[in-house]
């Protein structure tokens, strides 16, 4: 019975032996997971335009949108009311400020002054951060002129240090009832939907991706065997069919844990991402994963009858589930492409691995998802083992 | 001498095509027997049959004493195989190679890698055991093709035309390992194209012509058919037997 073994092991120093191999299911998934990390946030540096109609015009006012386009990667737009309206009704602009009339003349007497938000939708990623930032240096701007109005008081009303005392906490009793400027929203268009971080799931639906594309594409070697002889050869060894069958589903698995351990060793290590608690849990997680592709790249190589046949049911089977799993776009609730996202290893893969990288579930969460991920293993080696032949009649 | 492998009444069609038709022969043991015929007679389709990857259409074959359609398991232990193509893992070395073919057909790991060694050494391989078989030459590649073929240390050897594409030099090495086997008791059944190769290796010969086994016999008898023996070559009776038109 350590025959199985013998053949999973031979597999893996062939594909230890292949640069090409080895290139591609480990350099390139790192290679894309750090172009994505440039691309959606990571180190890069923020540019953003801040969209702004200035409906005061004061001393107050001007001086605010200076300080906004101080900020570092940040523009500022100006716009008349009815223009930015426009804008974000075509979408052009998805975030935009208002600054009322009366701005200044509200700060400048120490009434509580707002600066309008208009969104469309959830406002976009830039927008949101860009709201941030003019939040950040509206509340700054506005200490400034309440701390002068409030000395200009202290001097003029306190006589004794006791007065002193009593102004100034009068001051911060008003100051924490309302917040000198604030930022509010004016009008969402659309319900705002909770966005999730595309870079919590990326890296798992990176790792999944790949460990789907190299092992459902070693389909073929079963194929590859048949062709030039070796699988004739194995067949006049003692080694039973049961025993190929056996051999070449841990040769997948092997395969898979091999290029995810790699992966998410190198993920903790550089990324910091969480605790050896986690990678532990992911490690048992890959090895699911691992034998549900196998068990895929079983059934793609006893129902493929050429090599071309094999690579494209398995490019077609990778893409499929990478891109309606929720690799790049998250999976939204219902309708089609929900259901479609059903029928894919990744979206259990990543849901899974995203609760247990981000440290906030554990294996025992995900319960739902493993189990799915095991019936898909065993379902698909009973599917295969019924349709594995291994005559080579039809050479 | 007795016969080690017996073949009787071989019939295999593919797509209602007859490829073998009752082809009957024996193997003795300690010979080497050549099965000659040209492309598509039908020879490789026979030694895939005999050595248990093939069922027969009909027909019965006993190596060793034991069927092959009902003690498949058996046979394998007696037999070992060097199939027409390459078959073998290139990007794995020789030593890789034959160590994993050992373990398959049974050998424990440490006689399996002693046993690699060895047989490196008699099909000169020693000094390159190492490297990825990718990298050997033509004739190199074909020794380790053969190399494979012995780890099991079989009773029964079936060569299909193990010098394809090599070199004088790889030839004649490669006919001296065959003789010695044989000399030290085991049974070849070799197939080639080259006539002067079956005439100087081969005890017995069995030509095949569109399935049929035509003719069986010695060299030298099958020779005395069409003329003179010490005058006659074994291409004359190849010809002279299987016609002069072209196969597919
Ligand atoms: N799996 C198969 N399916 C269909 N036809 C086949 C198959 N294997 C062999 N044949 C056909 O059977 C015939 C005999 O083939 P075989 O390989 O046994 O000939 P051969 O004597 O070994 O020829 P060569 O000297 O060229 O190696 C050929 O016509 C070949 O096309
Ligand atoms: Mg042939």
């Amino acid at each position: 019975m350590t025959r199985p073994f013998l053949l999973a092991l031979l597999e893996v120093k062939r594909f230890l032996a292949d640069r090409g191999a080895l290139a591609f299911s480990i350099a390139l998934p790192i290679l894309l997971f750090a172009l994505m990390l440039g691309v959606f946030g990571g180190e890069t540096s923020f540019n953003a335009t801040a969209h702004v109609a200035d409906l005061d015009g004061g001393d107050a006012a001007r001086k605010l949108i200076e300080r906004i386009e101080d900020v570092e990667g940040l523009d500022v737009r100006l716009y008349t009311e009815a223009k930015l309206d426009d804008s974000l009704g075509r979408s052009a602009v998805l975030t935009g400020f208002v600054i009322p009339v009366g701005f200044t003349a509200a700060l400048e007497s120490g009434t509580p002054a707002a600066i309008r938000v208009k969104r469309r939708g959830s406002g976009g990623n830039a927008g949101q951060i860009t709201a941030a930032i003019v939040q950040g240096v509206a509340d700054g701007f506005a200490s400034e002129y309440e701390l002068r109005r409030a000395l200009a008081a202290l001097v003029s009303n306190a006589t004794t240090p006791e007065d002193l005392e009593s102004q100034i906490g009068i001051l911060l009793a008003d100051a924490r009832r309302e917040p000198p400027v604030r930022v509010v929203d004016d009008e969402t268009l659309v319900e705002q939907e909770e966005e999730e971080d595309i870079l919590d799931r990326l890296l798992p639906g990176i790792i999944v991706m790949f460990l789907l594309f190299s092992v459902t594409l070693s389909a073929q070697t079963l194929i590859e065997e048949r062709r030039n002889s070796t699988l004739e050869r194995l067949l006049t060894t003692r080694l039973t069919a049961g025993e190929l069958f056996a051999g070449k589903f841990l040769a997948g698995v092997s395969r898979g844990m091999i290029q995810t351990l790699v992966l998410l060793v190198l993920a903790f290590a550089v990324l910091r991402l969480a605790g050896p608690g986690a990678l532990a849990q992911s490690a048992v997680l890959a090895l699911v994963v691992a034998a549900a592709a196998s068990a895929i790249a079983l059934v793609i190589a006893t129902v493929a009858r050429t090599d071309d046949q094999a690579t494209w049911a398995a490019v077609f089977v990778t893409m499929y589930m990478t891109v309606f799993g929720g690799t790049f776009f998250p999976i939204p609730d219902s309708g089609a492409l929900e259901l479609l996202s059903r029928f894919t290893l990744n979206r259990y893969a990543i849901d899974a691995y995203e609760g247990i990288l981000a440290e906030t579930a554990t294996l025992g969460d995900a319960t739902f998802e493993i189990a799915i991920l095991g019936a898909v293993a065993v379902s698909c080696l009973i599917i295969a083992r019924l349709l594995f032949r291994v005559s080579s009649e039809a050479k | 001498m007795e016969d080690f492998l017996v073949a009787s009444d071989l019939t295999k069609s593919f797509d209602g095509t007859q490829v073998v038709a009752s082809a009957s022969f024996t193997v003795r043991s300690q010979e080497i027997f050549g099965l000659l015929g040209p492309n598509g007679a039908g020879k490789t389709t026979t030694i895939r049959m005999l050595s248990t990857v093939l069922d027969p259409d009909e027909g019965d074959i006993r190596i060793g004493g034991h069927s092959v359609a009902g003690e498949s398991d058996a046979v394998r232990r007696l037999i070992g195989v060097c199939p027409q193509e390459l078959a073998l893992y290139p990007e794995l070395s020789a030593t890789d190679n034959l160590v994993f073919f050992g373990r398959m057909a049974g050998l424990p790991g440490g006689e399996a890698k002693a046993r690699a060694a060895e047989i490196l050494e008699r099909v000169g391989l020693t000094d390159r055991a190492k490297d990825a078989v990718r990298k050997y030459s033509g004739g190199m590649k074909r020794r380790v093709n053969i190399a494979i073929a012995l780890m099991s240390k079989p009773r029964l050897l079936f060569l299909d035309e193990p010098t394809v594409g090599i070199d004088p030099q790889s030839r004649n090495h490669i006919f001296d390992t065959v003789l010695a086997l044989r000399d030290e008791g085991m049974s070849v059944l070799y197939t080639t194209h080259y006539m002067e190769e079956a005439d100087r290796l081969c005890d017995r010969i069995g030509i095949m012509d569109a399935g049929h086994v035509i003719a069986l016999g010695t060299p030298v008898e099958l020779k005395t058919r069409i003329g003179n023996p010490d005058t006659t070559t074994l291409e004359e009776v190849f010809l002279s037997l299987t016609g002069r038109s072209l196969r597919d």
